[in-house]
């Protein structure tokens, strides 16, 4: 076993207290249990499609896994596994739509914990859907958030199925404007 | 009104399929990104499956252990059973935040190998402390006890005592006795426990580990676990 530097300086290990602050992970595999599931919400919020996160969240832990510096802290491995998210995202993006659609921001703050890491997609979405009309409104939450079919959505609203389907489209334009609009 | 590229990336989406190729203009990207993230809102679909969990960490294992030769195979190849137990231990000490100072790309085959058994609790400094009568637990009984430095639940089962941390391993709850069915139940993220300890239901990516034990006894008509001393 190589033993780190780090180790070496520190008193005998059984006894005393260890800094927090300083901390890291005893093997890849640790590595990989902490991180899994923030890197795939991540993947997920940015994609929108589970076949596509996973494949994402792989890569992300096929590319970051072997390189990852000996006795990188755990807010640093972090911070690369999302820089390394960030590239992957990209390269994703640019292969499928020859753009980005959406990109995985590089400032983020010091400390990172990986329960806010996820999203703040929710609040996003919420103040999103509250600048729309009633019935443009009501026909994504219905299709998106709710998960109805198309002829679900439409008998719920009491309008005919090609009528949801203008609508859904509609909305989503509207939605987009929107969006542009508060970003920009 | 509508166009052909935004309609079929948004059908694809909506049926959870793979993201195909097309070449959108800005103001379709636009919308994109937003069906996106309405689709992402969704209560409840973010989460990993188990299944993927388990099958990355496989694959990630393979691919670890091409660079170390002098690792046996077998070892690095536990069967499936093995790795969901062995990692339960991994992420519990560094969700602690423990040091353990060790290469992080060295392979540690201990970790994997071991189950996470569950410890008894040996505080530094203890003293056995009252936590009710004899008469208030009978047989298949439990007992909620808060001794302000740890709190947990004893048990009486073929007339033997039991005592086990009432502190959810995964992030700490408060857990609480659901008496009728026998278990201890975390209000945070459902997971619970038998009253024995060990973990029953769970619905993380990774096990949570066994509640740790007290070491209990009967004095006298009167139940007393030994607990860490109260700072003075």
């Amino acid at each position: 076993m190589i033993r780190s530097e780090r180790e070496e300086r520190r008193p005998q290990p059984v006894a005393g207290l260890q800094p927090v602050t300083g901390a890291v992970y005893p093997d890849w595999d640790a590595v990989y249990r902490d991180n899994v599931t923030w890197v795939y919400r991540l993947m997920y919020g940015k994609v929108g499609n589970q076949p596509d996160a996973e494949d994402l969240t792989a890569e992300v832990f096929m590319t970051a896994l072997k390189p990852l510096r000996v006795s990188a802290t755990v807010p640093e491995v972090r911070k690369y596994l999302r820089m390394t998210a960030r590239t992957v995202l990209a390269s994703y993006w640019g292969d499928r739509m020859g753009r980005q659609i959406t990109t995985i921001e590089e400032d983020v703050p010091e400390v990172i914990e990986p329960e806010s890491i996820a999203s703040d997609a929710p609040d996003k979405v919420r103040s999103l859907l509250q600048r729309l009309p009633d019935n443009y409104r009501r026909i994504l939450e219905l299709r998106f958030l709710q998960a109805f079919s198309v002829r679900e959505a439409a008998s719920q609203m009491g309008v005919s199925v090609a009528n949801a389907k203008v609508l859904q489209y509609r909305a989503l334009r509207m939605a987009a404007q929107s969006g542009e609009e508060a970003t920009s | 009104m509508s166009n052909r590229t935004v309609r079929r990336f948004v059908e694809g989406l909506l049926r959870g399929q793979r993201t195909e190729q097309a070449r959108p203009d800005d103001f379709e990207a636009e919308q994109m990104k937003a069906a996106i993230e309405l689709r992402a809102a969704r209560l409840g679909s973010d989460a990993p499956r188990e299944e993927f969990v388990t099958d990355l960490h496989r694959r990630l294992a393979a691919e670890m252990s091409d660079g170390q030769p002098a690792v046996s195979h077998s070892r690095w190849a536990p069967r499936r059973r093995e790795v969901v137990i062995g990692g339960s231990v991994a992420a519990a000490s560094a969700a602690a935040g423990l040091v353990v100072g060790r290469n992080l790309l060295a392979p540690t085959v201990t970790q994997q190998a071991t189950p996470p058994t569950q410890t008894e609790l040996h505080p530094n400094a203890g003293t056995w402390r009252p936590v009710g009568a004899s008469v208030d637990l009978p047989e298949g009984g439990a007992l909620a006890f808060d001794l302000g430095s740890v709190n947990g639940f004893v048990h009486r089962a073929h007339a033997k005592l039991e005592a086990v941390s009432g502190v959810c391993t995964h992030q700490g709850c408060k857990l609480w006795l659901d008496a009728p069915e026998s278990r201890l139940r975390c209000p945070c993220h459902s997971t619970s426990f038998s009253l024995e300890g060990t973990t029953v239901t769970h619905q993380l990516p990774v096990a949570p580990p066994p509640l740790p034990k007290f070491q209990v006894r009967e004095i006298n008509g009167v139940i007393e676990v030994f607990a860490p001393t109260e700072p003075a």
